[in-house]
């Protein structure tokens, strides 16, 4: 295929093809008519036009017309003419000859365009469906550079792509590995996106040339990065904005939901404090005794309140990774009861953590607000005067299972899988007061150390159940000495 | 210290100063306060206080580089005050010499507490010479090595006695886990928080009426313990 395309060689063969067609004709010099053999030499000048081209056709007409002339028109072997007739048929030969050399020649240029024009086609139709749902610049621009290798077959091709205006800069070079070839590229194509120029892809050919059909793919091929690089943008952009959309809608939940908590207890205080200052009441001692206790203990509420808060933005910000070291749980669990003493007031407390349970690799502060969580909302979720139990055991060398339960009204059962969602309610909000963040707060940490956390309905209330990894690294505490 | 104790406040919170102001000077201490680190070395320079309060937080220089300025040539005692979750930054303070810390938000009741304990454990150790220890019904005679709890002695491990002895010769200070393990068993220990917990345990057996609510050894949550003395 490749030799074809030599002119000299397509020429050498225009002239086989004559010489043969005269080779044939020869021997039925003595049978057939000159018009005849007019005829028949039309044959070789078509064929050589449609298969190599106008230029050979014309040389194949003309050397056609030598043969013929030279060797079927009488004198024979000679170029001279005799008779006027077969001046006229030598006449006729060249014109049909050049006219049909110029009508297949025509044909064949438009079956070539046409062949040209699907086979880009193709490559583009390719090309799109390659970038079909690709909107990572790298992966682009390999599938590009791809492309572009197949199209152009330079010796080196480099393309670049700009990722973000003002950002990074994204690079594909092929073949892979080769060192660009010094000097300025042969061809550079600007891709140009509707927002400025996105980047080039250059090219080096060693014969220096490329086909207007080439060309052409290549605008096309730019014009289709482009494209995708703005779908790419697009689609980044329209993450980034669901991502905003949706932690605005949950901090707008957040907002609404803190701004009712933190009210609350600040309404009680500000009473509170008005009552005592305001000086036109006479409050005996226990009054005052109640409103001063009102107003510690909604302090306190208050400042619960901020911790879940800060927990929750740790938990979100991926930053509440906790500081494990070896403990105590019965302390931990006397750090909570204390820091909870004022929410527990109506509630009686059995506590079941023995001091001789193993150490946990634990973060004190951490757990400490599992618990007081736990315990929170365990006491606003039960009737005062019911029992709050907090027991743990470690069952094995691996775990400690500790629980927190109290005497609230059952839950339902799609209600036990979602308690610990963030937000999530059971009760209508105005009816208890929470954030819905308590919870959440306490899965968060408990699964940060590796342990699980859950809520199971019993016969009289509601038990939450958490456990805790006994080995720290692997590991148990050290081994206590000996004395 | 015959006349009223000197407490110097260094906070940026106006409400903060406002407030200690107001209750220790009505407590009978005079109050120096300053709303940046540098104002109170400065301050604290020109008169000496007998008791420091220091924040954290401050706008211009880290709380624990002034609490380690300060210990550099003052030992009256320093009160730590700072939020929730920044036990690290508590725990710093301490090792660098600081003697109690207070978690805001606090009760005033318990801001006092903690003076009158640092003041009192200042005095003592000015006057020095103290080897005995008391606490409740405990008695520890640092010299001779002898602990007795209502006049009975009780046999303590040489390790136990070394913790108990560590603690009760700094009562009324919060020490941090690091700063006990490294005193006790040694630096190369300071990271084995399973050994002290161990001991602990076992002192509180020994020594406290009630193990689980222990009085004299006292836990304080994430940062070490504290050997609460009688006056």
């Amino acid at each position: 295929m490749s030799l074809v395309r030599v002119p000299v060689v397509r020429l050498a063969l225009s002239v086989v093809a004559v010489v043969a067609a005269s080779g044939l004709l020869f021997p039925l010099r003595p049978f057939i008519d000159t018009a005849a053999v007019a005829l028949l030499y039309l044959l070789p000048v078509g064929l050589v036009t449609a298969g190599l081209g106008q230029g050979p056709g014309i040389a194949a007409a003309i050397l056609s017309f030598l043969s013929f002339n030279f060797l079927f028109v009488p004198p024979y072997y000679s170029l001279r003419v005799l008779h006027a007739d077969n001046v006229v048929a030598l006449l006729v030969f060249l014109v049909v000859a050049v006219v049909t050399n110029q009508l297949v020649g025509r044909t064949r240029r438009s079956l070539e365009l046409a062949t040209e024009r699907e086979r880009e086609a193709t490559r583009l139709y390719e090309l799109t469906a390659a970038l079909m749902g690709v909107t990572d610049p790298t992966a682009i621009s390999q599938i590009v550079a791809r492309q572009v290798q197949i199209t152009c077959l330079p010796d080196f091709l480099e393309l670049q792509l700009r990722v973000d205006p003002g950002g990074g800069v994204v690079r594909a070079a092929l073949p892979a590995g080769a060192a660009p070839p010094a000097g300025r590229p042969t061809k550079s194509i600007p891709v140009q996106g509707t927002h400025g120029l996105l980047g080039e892809i250059a090219l080096w050919i060693s014969d220096g040339r490329l086909s207007s059909s080439q060309e052409r793919l290549l605008g096309a091929i730019a014009g289709q990065v482009a494209f995708a690089l703005d779908r790419a943008r697009l689609a980044q952009a329209e993450s980034r904005a669901r991502v905003l959309e949706q932690s605005d809608a949950l901090k707008s939940a957040l907002l609404s939901s803190v701004s009712h908590e933190l009210r609350t207890p600040l309404a009680t205080i500000k009473a509170s404090v008005t009552s005592l200052s305001g000086g036109e009441v006479e409050w005996d001692t226990e009054a005052r005794r109640d409103l001063l206790e009102a107003i510690e203990e909604e302090s306190d509420h208050l400042n619960h309140l901020v911790g879940n808060l800060l927990d929750s933005s740790r938990l979100e910000a991926g930053s509440l990774s906790p500081e494990r070291s070896w403990n105590v749980m019965a302390e931990i669990v006397r750090a909570a009861l204390a820091r909870m003493r004022t929410a527990l007031r109506n509630h009686r407390l059995e506590v079941d953590v023995s001091d001789d349970l193993p150490l946990v690799p634990v973060d004190f502060i951490q757990i400490e607000q599992v618990l007081a969580n736990l315990l929170s909302n365990s006491a606003k979720y039960s009737p005062a005067g019911t029992t709050i139990w907090i027991r743990a055991q470690a069952t094995g060398k691996e775990e400690m299972f500790v629980l927190v339960e109290n005497q609230s009204p059952p839950l339902r059962d799609e209600d036990l899988g979602r308690i610990f969602d963030k937000f999530y309610r059971v009760t209508a909000a105005d009816r208890v007061s929470g954030t819905g963040l308590g919870l959440s707060i306490c899965k968060g940490i408990v699964e940060a150390h590796g342990g699980r956390i859950w809520a199971e309905n019993t016969a009289g209330g509601l038990i939450f159940r958490f456990t805790l990894p006994l080995l720290f690294g692997g590991l148990p505490p050290l081994p206590e000495e000996v004395e | 210290m015959t006349q009223q104790p000197h407490v110097l406040v260094i906070d940026d919170e106006p409400q903060i100063l406002r407030a200690v102001r107001t209750i220790l000077t009505a407590k009978q201490f005079r109050v120096t306060t300053a709303s940046r680190g540098e104002e109170g070395l400065t301050l604290a320079a020109a008169q000496p206080p007998d008791l420091i309060i220091l924040d954290l937080t401050l706008p211009d220089l880290d709380g624990i580089e002034v609490c380690t300025r300060l210990r550099e040539w003052t030992q009256a005692p320093i009160i730590v005050l700072s939020v929730r979750d920044t036990e690290k930054d508590k725990v710093a303070a301490l090792d660098r010499g600081a003697d109690d810390y207070l978690t805001k938000p606090f009760g005033i009741e318990e801001l006092l507490a903690r003076i009158r304990v640092a003041l009192r454990h200042s005095a003592q150790s000015k006057s020095s010479g103290r080897t005995v220890v008391r606490s409740g019904s405990l008695e520890i005679d640092l010299a001779e090595f002898r602990v007795t709890r209502s006049g009975v002695e009780v046999r303590l491990t040489a390790t136990e006695f070394k913790l108990l002895a560590h603690l009760a010769a700094h009562a009324g200070r919060v020490l941090t886990h690091h700063a006990i393990l490294a005193a006790v068993w040694g630096p190369e220990y300071a990271e084995h928080v399973e050994y002290l917990r161990v001991y602990m345990r076992q002192l509180r057996k020994k020594l406290e009426a009630d193990p689980d609510h222990p009085e004299i050894l006292t836990t304080e949550p994430g940062i070490g313990y504290r050997f609460m003395a009688d006056g």
